[in-house]
């Protein structure tokens, strides 16, 4: 017994220093994080180009829930933006909401589209990929067909509120750091812990005595709120939103490259990852404007290839030891 | 629900049928394993061992027949229900959560347990290093060994301070070293009040450990009593010889 106790006490304090470590860590990224995401508009850098890295470290990061965390491959990811997108766009045409009062019900509406999906939970791997996808190009098709004069046709629907794109860009950054701090909890709670074994082994952790049914609906209700705000926010940002782009499958594939980039399962990963993939793609473009996609496309060919596991992912694979300490 | 039949016994199985396809793996089974005893199930690869585990911890569902634990009818319950009545298992070849450390995959049984992280954590730390496992506690579960990884399902299984334990081959694939290990484990398992389900190849340890032996063939039980009973019995040895 006092053997016991004697090795204990050392594990204890080395706990609390990984924790600490772990926790400053996470400071230092969220704190560098916003303070160069809040001097954007004083300082007059491009606007756009960052609003759209905060949205895409947004998805990314959220993507990271269902695919990191819970093992899925939502391939029609966007299905959740695209319905958040037109929400928040029709209650503020149509019934003339603030747009404020009206984000909230994007993420509403997302969790809700989550949970109509929840039954394709059953499934994986391919099969839960295929439904997945097959099911936003029903979303889409729904509000191509609604009438004209609630979604605005082909012309789109166009939010005839005052374009207020600092406002809109600070808003962005609350629901980016609101979504980082989601998963900085849930990487480090029991459902998280919960989540992760489900991934691993379903049938395992059930016998072990997890409710592998309602955690991972949890996770999955995470996953879609994100994105639906997104949406909601780029209507109110650029003022107008039309199926064509609202629904772009192209919108799920920049998610995941930039997840896997950074690396799933960890919190830095997805920003990272968007972090770089999202100026790659802007330098590339700089550069070679004719050849962008080709060239983007050969990047992340050469970074499935040699980094399958991402920045961070392989990284961490390197040293093991720094799992407990990078966030 | 109301006509099955349940006793006091730790496990209750009765009448259990379990077809997959036109193959019959369960033919009627009727067992039962009394309070803090071992219960030593022996039988031919295929004869229904592994079948009999995934019924009783509800991962399988049986045809017919009904299953009770401490008494109380299981039959209908979902896998974690049945954990959460405090049944433990491990796996004929292990399941540990790959990509979580190893005490990560300790505090999954215990995830709702009403009890301070630090305080599971440090539960956790013990049984770890009561397996010989604590310097690796930080490392993912796919890094260990296949024995390791026995061990890791071992002390994963005790976590929650289970009621009844089912282990699976505790000692396929184990070294001789080890395998003493594993068997002073479940001695001291079974010194601690647990009934042990004990399915093994290993006729000795078999012998050695438990209270009562089982012989299923073919979906039956064929024979059931002390271990001196079933060494003698003719029907075991035939089932052993003539397979
Ligand atoms: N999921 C399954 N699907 C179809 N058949 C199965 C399944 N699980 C078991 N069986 C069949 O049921 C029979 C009993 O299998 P079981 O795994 O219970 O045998 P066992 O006694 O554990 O054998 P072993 O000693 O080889 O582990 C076998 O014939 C097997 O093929
Ligand atoms: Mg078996």
């Amino acid at each position: 017994m006092s053997l016991k106790t004697n090795a204990a006490a050392p594990r204890a304090s080395e706990r609390e220093s990984a924790r600490r470590i772990y926790f400053t860590l996470a400071a230092i990224i969220g704190g560098v994080v916003s303070v160069y995401f809040v001097l954007v508009p004083v300082l007059k850098l491009n606007l756009a180009f960052h609003f759209y890295l905060m949205l895409w470290i947004t998805m990314a990061s959220a993507f990271n829930v269902a695919s990191g965390f819970s093992g899925y491959m939502p391939f029609g990811y966007v299905a959740f933006y695209g319905v958040g997108a037109f929400t928040t766009a029709i209650l503020v045409q149509k019934l003339h909401f603030p747009v404020l009062a009206a984000l909230p019900f994007s993420g509403i509406a997302g969790v809700t589209l989550g949970l109509m999906f929840a039954p394709t939970l059953r499934l994986s791997g391919i099969y839960f990929a295929i439904v997945s996808l097959a099911l936003a190009g029903i979303c889409r098709l729904v509000i191509t067909n609604l009438p004209e004069e609630v979604t605005g046709g082909s012309f789109g629907l166009h939010l005839g509120s005052r374009a207020e794109p600092v406002l809109s860009f600070y808003v962005m950054m609350c629901v980016m750091l609101l979504a980082l701090g989601t998963i900085l909890w849930l990487s480090r709670s029991r459902l998280g812990k919960a989540l992760r074994a489900v991934r691993d082994d379903a049938e395992a952790a059930d016998m072990m005595g997890v409710n592998v049914v309602r955690v991972r609906l949890y996770g999955w209700l995470i996953a879609a709120f994100f994105p639906a705000l997104c949406g909601g926010v780029e209507a109110w940002y650029t003022n107008v939103v039309d199926t064509e782009t609202a629904f772009n499958t192209l919108t799920t594939a920049k998610t995941v490259i930039y997840a896997v980039a950074g690396g799933l399962g960890t919190v830095t990963g997805p920003i990272v990852g968007a972090f770089t993939m999202v100026w790659l793609d802007e330098l590339i473009w700089r550069e070679f404007p004719r050849i962008n996609m080709l060239i983007l496309g050969i990047a992340t060919v050469l970074l499935v290839l040699f980094l399958p596991r991402g920045l961070i992912g392989t990284l961490l694979r390197r040293r093991p030891q720094w799992r407990r300490y990078i966030p | 629900m109301s006509a099955t039949k349940t006793t006091a016994a730790a496990i209750g199985v009765h009448g259990l049928h379990k077809r997959f396809g036109g193959l019959v793996a369960l033919d009627g089974i009727e067992l039962e394993a009394r309070a803090a005893e071992v219960l030593g199930i022996i039988g031919v690869n295929g004869a229904g061992k592994t079948t009999l585990m995934n019924c009783i911890c509800g991962i399988y569902r049986a045809d017919r027949g009904s299953v009770s634990i401490g008494g109380r009818d299981m039959t209908g319950l979902t896998p974690h229900e049945i954990a959460h009545a405090g049944v433990g298992r491990t796996f004929q070849i292990p399941r540990v959560f790959r990509k979580m450390s190893l005490i990560d995959n300790l505090l999954v049984p215990v995830l709702d347990r009403n009890q301070t992280d630090r305080a599971l954590i440090e539960r956790a730390e013990a049984m770890l290093e009561q397996m010989r496992l604590i310097e690796l506690r930080h490392n993912f579960a796919e890094e260990l060994s296949g024995g390791q990884q026995k061990l890791l399902e071992m002390a994963r299984m005790l976590m929650p301070e289970p009621k009844v334990v089912m282990l699976d081959e505790p000692f396929a694939g184990v070294h001789p070293t080890l395998c003493r290990f594993m068997i002073e484990q479940i001695e001291a398992i079974a010194a601690g009040g647990k009934t042990v389900l004990l399915i093994s190849h290993d006729l000795t340890s078999i012998y050695r450990l438990s209270h009562r032996v089982a012989a299923l063939n073919q979906g039956r039980v064929i024979a059931e009593g002390s271990v001196d009973e079933i060494r003698g019995n003719p029907a075991v040895v035939e089932a052993y010889l003539g397979a």
